[in-house]
């Protein structure tokens, strides 16, 4: 397991709002070990999802250092990023962002197709516990369903890490448990490393790692020794 | 209300492709629609604004008998007219050079009093109106086209096909000194007349003093139509002209009566006396020259008989020595004959002769042959015999006899020894001894040896003696021998001699025969000779006498002969003055017969406007622009708030979440639906009035001066149609805001807390394909997006399809429009019509010297085939008389070279059509316009006459209308010899002069007067049709504009609603490429789908586009070419292929961040 998996440092993002600029990562500095799972947590507007923007490679930095397993990517190209994205990122958003036209096994092939290795659509379909769906559309499955899909999806391009933008946002509580148990069990059963971002500090207890941020800021980047399985979490 | 007017302002700028797009379709289509309809009524005001300025004539009289004074008054007493201008006109032939061309020579227009404006104004371009007599003016485009010079001067020919040039001018040349236009014509066709060529070159004008006319020839009048500011092309003009009409009509009726109650009845009255006093003066003459010819046919008699009974004699006399000849010539051939038998037999005899002198002689020679043969064979046995004998006698026999004697001693030795010997013995036997018997043994064996030698010598000796007596034997045999072939032989010679001598003998009394034989022929021969000649001498006398008596016949014969012509002439000379006198005075008196009839079914010809050149033409074209303009631009209107629609929905439907915040935050529907409508309204707006303005300034000027070419008009005077542009304006704000509003109200009747929250996205749908499995497992995972995506959004699929569709048929129909104008002449004169140049006769030729005239064509070789031909014009009618037709006849009087010239076929499947005798063949467009088909009757005219045909069949034909018949035909209907007026011509291959060079060699033919190269027609025609294409590269270039703005905004609407899915693909690690064929894909099957419909639609669209524009004269090509469907779809997909090319850099701009955030 590499030690300091994903490094950031002194990572600065600003935005231009006509005359304000907002700095939306103010010096960013952390690391993450590898097979953790982290949770960063924060109000809105922190930059947490700036940071996993960067880190996933969908947005750039203006400033600073971002090392994934020892790859700087903090300065590669459009297309460099890409690749990125397409071999080392898996990436999980609150609305889940399936393609409406697809049936829940194509949204999977989707990100299949343009892997060189992944994981067989059907298995992970069925570990993610969609079996009996995977030809159903999304509009005819439920969110968690939906969000279940979604991580499927992630998963099967055989990530190195799995970025979970407010996974359970737009899902009821149980539901939310459910998913936040399935990355949990990826974490934990496959070694994947998670970073997950969220608003909820409740459930900071199933992370090996909890990094607070404000103002664009990391406040504090703890390490959990002994992670609660997310069952015994109640919010 | 402030923050919702900035809302809609950022509203369009942060989706400024969306607003220009739809500002650019409306503005592109309203610019396009209202440009091209404004084209029509800006041509026609330009020529209404042209009119009236020039104040020209609504009405124009001519009079078969012209007019006076009175009518002019009376015309000017009717209350519609408003003005009255008497003028002068004339046809009459210019030469320049070796061509002569007819102008039409016009009275310059005048004021008739003094507050009256001068009608039909001509506009001065150059120098200055004429100010004094042999000054003119000639119309500008004439004076570019043929060089002349301000300062030149024109030079009218003599005469006008006979009517002396003095009798309609005063002097024969004019000086140029300006150049104008008149609004009488508008275009470059000047008219036919029925001098000349038939072809009218230009016009000038003179002043009116300079006719020599007593009575106007045409009156122009302006009424109360125009003066009232109508349109001349408005119904309302035209109704009111027709009315005038009549009341002219009326008029004429009353000036006519007045006419023939005074000019014409004094004229006649005039006429009748002058034909009185001709008939008596006639009579007289006529009856001096019948005595006359009495006269001299009672001289012409006995004259006649004298020689009849002197040529008798002659003849009788003629006859006996004739006789006397034949006896003559019988006489000479019995004496030729007689004397050929005793030739012959001499001949024979000779030759009998000489062929027993030659038997004889043979018989000589064979002798004395012989003879000397035995001579020499006995002489040599003579001298065997003597050579023998001596060798006997000198040698032989005495040899012998000496050995004889040597013998004989030697015997008579022996003889003697042996006695001797016997002796001894006897002796020695008497000796009785004994010792003797050894001798006497010897002795015995010598007596032995010694008889021995004896016997033999003996034996020797008789032999020589036996040969001895041989020898002397047979000398004595050959010696008889020898004497007996003497004695033959001196028998043979004997009778041999004897025989010769008698031959000899017979053939000496031949030769004494024959001499005498040839004395009796030598004198038989002169002798019938001799009575020969003295009859030869006796009819060579009588051929003499004979010759004398024939000349004294042929000197009375003439003498009498030339005092009877002498005496004939003088008759004829009388005869022929009194005619000439007569003639004369009949001629005059026809003439003045001619001039009466001509004023006595006097008419007058009311024209209106419609009959001056070109006008009639400027309305049809600009209704043809108008219906290209109405046709085309509609359906481009259609696409284009089509398009639109498609895009305010989208809009609409992607605001949902701001609608339904607004809503509840309680703002009223209308507040929230302002924005919207707003939008939609400022777009389509702006769109329109920046179309508009763009539109109205460009097209109608590019049309109109295109049409310019082909008319004289002043500048383009530009008239808005206020109707299309409200209507087009109207059109586009309606669609895009209504859809606007539509849209949003449909939104709006959701509770706002389901409007905030992202509409559940159309759901996906298993389509139709997945179920046919072969085909859907064998399909790539895109191609199956694809797929389901394209049938998920029915409408989007619609709209696109429909949207590129109409663009591709746009462009088809440009390109097919273009295409079956550009194929005209080449089919025309390549294909159709084959000859090269075509010569126009004069009027006044026989058939024989047409005929003379073609064996000079035929004899030229640089024409590979020439056609006498007949080319005139006619008006045709199908059922409706005003329905009617202006076309040629044309008449080959030779077929099959008439086939060499004329290609008769059908369009469709180019079979070829025979003319025969019993009906005519039409052209195609001809039959059209009429809505005839093949076996209907139509009528025509020719001369003024109307005829009744049957179509037999109807010919491929673009430029011009023809009517072509037989000569048979012709004169089966017309009664008639067609009057050939025209040589066609085909040239050879391979010649060194040019079209020109032959034209000009010919034109020094006097019965050539004017020469038309195709060359130079098909330029002309092609001239003609350019003016169209200038339309067809602006449908072109405006179809392909609209194309691309309808495939950007197409593909940008689509790109705008997914790029939540662009941005998760993008997520997903997809490079741009690959997401930009993930949405192009989709993109490009419906622009393939929409192309291929809108090949289909764009074949319907030509046809209509062509069937609505085509004129009367010209039948535009209906067989659109493949490539104008290639060029559809090409261009559709190259359009399609560079608009994506466009959205690819949006595409790649698509933050992803930005599309990811939650959604609002």
């Amino acid at each position: 397991m590499m030690k300091n998996f994903v490094q950031f440092e002194n990572v600065y993002k600003r935005y231009k709002m006509g005359e304000v600029t907002i700095t939306a990562a103010d010096g960013v500095t952390f690391s993450v070990d590898e097979g953790e799972f982290t949770v960063i947590v924060g109000l809105s507007g922190a930059g947490k999802t700036t940071v996993l923007n960067i880190l996933g490679g969908i947005d750039s930095c203006d400033e600073g250092l971002i090392k994934v397993g020892g790859k700087d990517i903090s300065h590669l190209n459009e297309k460099q990023l890409a690749s990125y994205r397409r071999y080392d990122i898996g990436f999980v958003f609150q609305f889940y962002n399936l393609i409406p036209n697809l049936t829940a096994k194509e949204n999977v092939e989707l990100a299949t197709q343009i892997c060189r290795e992944s994981l067989d659509v059907d298995t992970v379909l069925d570990s993610v516990g969609l079996a009996e769906r995977k030809d159903n559309f999304p509009s005819q499955l439920s969110g968690g369903e939906q969000q279940r899909v979604s991580i499927a999806r992630a998963l099967a391009k055989k990530p190195k890490l799995l970025l979970c933008d407010e996974p359970t946002g737009a899902l009821d509580y149980n539901t939310g448990k459910t998913i936040l148990k399935l990355l949990q069990t990826k974490c934990i059963e496959d070694g994947m490393t998670v970073i997950l971002i969220t608003h909820n500090q409740a459930i900071t207890p199933m992370a090996n790692r909890v990094i607070n941020m404000k103002s664009g800021k990391v406040v504090s980047n703890v390490v959990n020794p002994n992670p609660l399985p997310i069952e015994q979490i109640e919010w | 209300m402030k923050s919702l007017r900035k809302n809609i302002l950022r509203e369009i700028y942060n989706t400024k492709s969306r607003f220009i797009s739809i500002l650019a379709i409306i503005g592109l289509s309203v610019g396009f629609f209202s440009g091209l309809k404004a084209a029509c009524p800006s041509m026609i005001e330009t020529a209404d604004r042209y009119f009236v300025d020039q104040n020209l004539m609504d009405i124009k009289l001519i009079s078969t008998v012209g007019f006076d004074d009175d009518d002019i008054r009376d015309i000017k007493n009717l209350n519609s007219v408003v003005d009255v201008m008497p003028s002068y006109s004339a046809d009459l032939i210019v030469t320049n050079g070796n061509t002569d061309k007819v102008a039409r020579v016009y009275s310059l227009p005048e004021k008739t009093d003094t507050n009256s404006k001068v009608l039909n104004e001509p506009v001065l371009i150059d120098g200055r109106m004429p100010k004094k007599d042999g000054e003119c003016v000639i119309e500008s485009y004439f004076m570019n086209m043929e060089g002349y010079k301000i300062g030149d001067t024109i030079t009218f020919k003599d005469n006008v096909d006979g009517k002396s040039t003095d009798t309609f001018v005063k002097s024969l040349s004019y000086k140029i000194v300006g150049t104008v236009e008149s609004p009488l014509y508008l275009t470059f066709s000047r008219g036919n007349t029925n001098v000349g060529s038939g072809t009218i070159s230009f016009y000038m004008m003179i002043k009116p003093e300079e006719f020599n006319y007593e009575r106007y020839t045409n009156v122009y009048v302006t009424t109360k139509a125009s003066q009232q500011g109508l349109s001349g092309f408005s119904d309302e003009y035209k109704e009111i002209i027709d009315d005038e009409t009549t009341q002219f009509e009326e008029l004429s009726s009353s000036c006519i009566n007045r006419f023939n109650s005074t000019t014409l009845s004094d004229a006649k009255k005039k006429l009748s006396d002058a034909q009185k006093e001709y008939a008596e003066k006639k009579q007289e003459a006529e009856n001096e020259i019948s005595d006359g010819e009495k006269k001299l046919y009672n001289a012409q008699k006995e004259f006649n008989d004298k020689i009849v009974e002197a040529e008798q004699k002659i003849s009788d006399s003629e006859k006996q020595l004739s006789d006397a000849k034949t006896k003559l010539s019988d006489g000479q051939a019995e004496y030729q004959t007689k004397i050929n038998d005793a030739y012959n037999q001499l001949v024979d005899a000779q030759k009998q002769y000489d062929d027993g002198q030659k038997k004889y002689n043979d018989a000589k020679l064979q002798y004395d042959t012989k003879i000397s043969q035995a001579q020499s064979k006995l002489n040599a046995a003579q001298s065997e015999y003597d050579r023998q004998y001596n060798q006997f006698y000198n040698t032989t026999k005495p040899q012998a006899e000496t050995q004889l004697t040597i013998l004989k001693a030697a015997i008579d030795l022996c003889n003697s020894e042996i006695d001797k010997t016997e002796s001894k013995i006897n002796d020695i036997q008497n000796a009785v001894g004994v010792d003797n018997n050894s001798l006497l043994g010897d002795l015995k064996i010598k007596l032995n040896e010694y008889r021995q030698k004896l016997d033999e010598y003996q034996k020797q000796y008789d032999d020589g003696m036996q040969k001895l007596a041989d020898g002397e034997k047979l000398m004595s045999d050959a010696m008889s021998k020898l004497t007996a072939a003497q004695e033959e032989f001196e028998k043979q010679k004997a009778d041999g001699a004897e025989q010769l001598n008698d031959a000899k003998s017979q053939l000496d009394s031949a030769q004494s025969q024959l001499e005498i034989g040839k004395l009796t022929y030598e004198n038989a021969m002169n002798n019938g000779m001799l009575e020969l000649q003295s009859a030869q001498a006796q009819i060579s006398e009588g051929e003499k006498q004979l010759e004398q008596g024939k000349n004294e016949l042929e000197t009375q014969k003439t003498k009498g002969q030339q005092e009877l012509k002498a005496a004939r002439e003088k008759l004829t000379d009388g005869k022929y003055e009194a005619n000439l006198q007569l003639s004369s005075a009949e001629e005059k008196l026809n003439d003045a017969q001619k001039t009466i009839d001509n004023l006595e079914d006097a008419k007058w010809y009311v024209y209106s406007r419609d009959n001056n050149a070109g006008y009639s033409g400027l309305i049809q074209d600009a209704q043809r622009v108008d219906s290209i303009a109405t046709v085309f631009p509609l359906f481009f209107l259609v696409v284009a708030v089509l398009v639109c629609l498609t895009t305010m929905t989208r809009m609409v439907e992607e605001r949902r979440t701001e609608i339904g915040t607004l809503k509840a935050l309680g703002y009223s529907n209308m507040a929230i639906s302002a924005k919207y409508f707003i939008y939609a309204a400022v777009a389509s707006l702006s769109g329109s009035i920046i179309g508009t303005v763009l539109g109205l300034s460009t097209l109608p000027f590019i049309i109109v001066d295109t049409y310019g070419i082909m008319y004289t008009l002043p500048p383009t005077k530009l008239v808005i149609p206020w109707d299309s542009v409200i209507y087009s304006t109207l059109t586009g704000l309606l669609c895009t805001c209504v859809v606007a509003l539509v849209s949003c109200f449909k939104e709006l009747k959701i509770k706002p807390a389901t409007l905030m929250r992202p509409k559940a996205p159309k759901p996906g749908k298993r389509i139709l394909l997945e179920h046919i499995t072969p085909i859907w497992k064998h399909m790539n995972f895109t191609s199956k997006v694809t797929a389901r995506n394209l049938f998920r959004y029915k409408a989007r699929f619609l709209m696109t399809v429909i949207g590129v569709a109409g663009c591709t048929a746009l462009i088809v129909a440009s390109f097919g429009l273009k295409g079956s104008i550009s194929v005209i002449a080449e089919r025309q004169f390549g294909e159709i019509t084959k000859y090269d140049e075509v010569f126009a006769l004069s009027e006044s030729g026989t058939s024989s010297e047409k005929a003379y005239l073609m064996s000079q064509f035929h004899a030229d070789d640089r024409f590979s085939s020439t056609l006498l031909s007949y080319q005139g014009s006619t008006t045709a009618y199908y059922k409706d008389k005003d329905k009617n037709i202006g076309l040629s006849i044309v008449i080959g009087d030779d077929q099959k070279t008439f086939k060499n010239m004329f290609d008769l076929r059908e369009r469709k499947n180019h079979k070829h059509l025979e003319l025969d005798d019993s009906g005519i063949i039409v052209t195609e467009r001809m039959s059209e316009v009429l809505g005839i088909k093949v076996g209907d009757t139509i009528h025509f005219t020719i001369d003024e006459d109307y005829y009744t045909s049957t179509v037999k069949g109807i010919t491929e034909n673009y430029a011009g209308n023809y009517m072509y018949m037989t000569p048979e035909y012709y004169r089966q209907l017309t009664g008639r010899e067609v009057e050939y007026n025209m040589v066609m011509t085909s040239l050879a291959d391979d010649i060194s002069d040019t079209e020109e060079d032959i034209a000009n060699d010919w034109m020094q033919n006097e019965d050539i007067i004017t020469v038309t190269l195709m060359s130079e027609t098909i330029a002309s025609v092609n001239d003609m049709l350019k003016s169209l294409d200038i339309i067809v590269f602006v449908m072109i270039f405006c179809a392909g504009l609209l194309a691309i703005i309808v495939l950007y905004n197409l593909t940008n609407i689509n790109i705008a609603e997914r790029v939540r899915e662009i941005a998760t693909i993008k997520v997903l690690g997809f490079y741009n490429r690959e997401t930009a064929n993930y949405i192009y894909r989709e993109n490009l099957v419906l622009t393939v789908v929409g192309a291929l419909v809108g090949m289909f639609l764009g074949s319907g669209l030509t046809y209509f586009i062509i069937n609505t524009i085509q004129m009367d004269m010209v039948m535009f090509s209906k067989d659109i070419s493949i490539f104008c469907y290639i060029m559809g779809f090409v261009l559709t997909l190259v359009f399609s292929l560079f608009v994506n090319f466009i959205m690819y850099f949006k595409m790649k701009k698509i933050s992803m961040v930005e599309s990811l955030k939650s959604i609002e």
